[in-house]
């Protein structure tokens, strides 16, 4: 089964359109998203495992926290 | 009747462009060699258009509209954008389309009960504008790209993408027109992006999937699940859908692997391959 949060990929690609690369997001970036607390704890503190294994997509991962990656 | 002339798989990344810098001279060499190749046949083969097995980066499909196959309808491609263009470090354009080419798959298609979804604004990034950048520097030659979604999991089996691919093929061979067509697939091999693992690279998998191409040993392939592709060739390895499908299209053609370098700056397991009839 694919772990999938949909609230969690919706916020990362409206993020990653605007093309602004983030070390975590802020409560003004998360306002309007009905997500879990976790999701918002990991969005926060730009924590991209964490984000990973509740189900957001990799490649929005790294578009938005690009900076959070050692390579 | 129109007729493939050429067929070539590439991976893509945008840093092959974008930072090539970082990379070891020799692996660049080997690899920017192999594109060079790859462009000096395709222009031999003289194509009047490239049908061009991609995927999206969810820069165009996001989660609210996600198609597992995807036909290019659009007059022209950013390939890339400016913005994406400052990225890649090469020149924005865009590259003409073949829209009417691209209905007249669909329309098949769909009679056909193969379900194509379409687009008619598509923004290309590393996936279409960097192997074209190396391939087709003037541009002049129009794209049909068709898409397959290889990034958002859930995703279609390696086994109905080589069935797509078949029937795009079959679709070509039939059309009435005089075409010379080339197929270009792009993506792959081994590379992790985003994951836990990300810059990981697995020589011994891409090592796997060339020996199969080169020797036209498609059942392999096309029997890989997603989770030993993700295993094995991490999520950017699901882009290898994109050869399976141009496999599909020229049955029993055998890959010539012009280079292959795992690029460990470049986090991609980076290969060139022309395939011969």
């Amino acid at each position: 089964m694919i772990r999938t949060s949909y609230a969690l990929n919706k916020l990362l690609t409206a993020v990653a359109r605007q093309h602004v690369m983030k070390d975590g997001l802020t409560d003004d970036d998360l306002a309007g998203h009905d997500l879990s607390d976790a999701e918002r704890a990991a969005l926060r503190a730009g924590d991209i495992t964490r984000l990973y294994h509740l189900g957001a997509n990799p490649y929005l991962i790294r578009r938005v926290f690009r900076s959070r990656f050692r390579i | 009747m129109a007729e493939i002339v050429a067929a070539l798989m590439t991976s893509h990344a945008p840093l092959m462009t974008g930072r090539p810098e970082v990379s070891k001279p020799e692996q660049r060499d080997r690899l920017y060699g192999g594109f060079h190749e790859l462009r000096r046949r395709l222009t031999a083969a003289r194509p009047d258009l490239i049908v061009v097995f991609v995927n999206d980066h969810i820069q165009n499909f996001p989660y609210s509209n996600m198609p597992a196959f995807c036909v290019g309808l659009a007059e022209a491609y950013d390939a890339p954008s400016p913005g994406g263009g400052r990225f890649m470090r090469i020149p924005p354009r865009k590259v003409r389309g073949a829209p009417a080419w691209g209905m007249a798959l669909l329309e098949r298609g769909l009679a056909a009960g193969v379900d194509f979804a379409y687009s008619y604004e598509i923004e290309g990034w590393d996936e279409l504008s960097v192997p074209l950048h190396f391939l087709t520097p003037e541009g002049n030659v129009p794209i049909a790209p068709v898409y397959t979604n290889c990034a958002a999991p859930p995703l279609p089996t390696p086994r109905r993408c080589h069935e797509v691919g078949a029937f795009v093929g079959e679709f070509i061979r039939s059309r009435p027109t005089r075409e010379r067509v080339a197929l270009l697939a792009t993506g792959g091999i081994s590379h992790w992006v985003g994951t836990p693992e990300t810059g990981r690279i697995n020589p011994e998998f891409d090592q796997r999937v060339l020996d199969h191409v080169v020797r036209a040993d498609i059942d392999p392939l096309v029997r890989l699940t997603h989770d030993e592709i993700e295993r094995d060739g991490g999520n950017g390895g699901q882009e290898i859908r994109n050869w399976i499908a141009l496999l599909g299209a020229v049955p029993a053609w055998k890959g010539e692997v012009l280079a292959y370098e795992p690029v460990v700056e470049w986090i991609t397991g980076c290969a060139t391959v022309w395939v011969h009839p």
